[in-house]
């Protein structure tokens, strides 16, 4: 029988990427066309960075630089 | 006990009303520093980040100027230069954040709009909201489902700021 693996998905967000509400090139990645954020196996990071990563798309959304709904 | 007052760096983030830039950008930005210093903040640099379109309205405009300022402060003046922003006018919004120290080539990129040459770009004109009203919403507080009272997102995000210090 064949079984189907989970397809692999590449991460979004690198070691090297700093988390910063001004790097809009790299929140607007980490956002669905509808504005949400990606889950944790979508951006790639761990679940502390992922957390900083939530607080910083908060802070660009606070700050009209992201749609809270896209 | 005596109580020791730390100082420390923060980051601040204002939205400025493209009608005071149009204007004069040195007393849009005049009208932060000024209010930082009146706080007891040492002004490190302040310098025009961006004009951009808001993903959403504010107070009736589309568009608006991002003012990034760095200043030293002690923690206790922040709630006061909070209360002082929320009644200016002429700033949308703000978020101010502690930050370890002035990033490198902040300085000089804040030194470089004190020179002769240095002018601001005209605001494109179409920043005011075409409702006639000029009533603007958040999306975040227009829900038909959860009636959220205005202002909890703000706040939400202002404690996320304010719980740094």
């Amino acid at each position: 029988m064949r079984t189907t693996r989970p397809r692999k998905t590449v991460a979004i967000v690198h070691k090297s990427d700093v988390l910063d509400y001004k790097n809009l090139e790299l929140l607007e990645k980490c956002i669905s066309p509808q504005g949400q954020i990606l889950p944790r196996r979508r951006t790639g990071v761990n679940t502390q960075r992922q957390r900083e990563l939530k607080n910083v798309i908060k802070r660009a959304r606070h700050l009209a630089l992201l749609p809270f709904v896209g | 006990m005596r109580h020791l007052k730390l100082t420390y760096v923060y980051e601040g983030m204002f939205l400025i009303d493209n009608d005071l830039v149009r204007a004069d950008w040195a007393a849009a930005k005049a009208m932060v520093t000024d209010l930082l210093e009146k706080h007891g903040a040492t002004v490190q640099s302040a310098r025009r980040w961006d004009e951009r379109a808001l993903a959403y309205p504010i107070k009736g405009r589309r568009r608006a100027t991002y003012l990034l300022a760095y200043y030293g402060m002690d923690g206790d003046g922040i709630p006061g230069f909070q209360r002082d922003l929320e009644i200016q006018d002429g700033v949308l919004r703000y978020l101010n954040l502690r930050v370890d120290a002035l990033p490198e080539g902040e300085d000089e990129l804040s030194k470089a709009e004190l020179a002769d040459d240095f002018s601001v770009p005209e605001p494109p004109a179409d920043d005011a909201v075409d409702d006639e009203t000029g009533a603007t919403e958040d999306p975040d507080t227009t829900g038909d489902e959860v009636d959220v009272p205005d202002g909890v997102a703000d706040a939400d995000v202002t404690q996320a700021a304010t719980t740094d210090n």
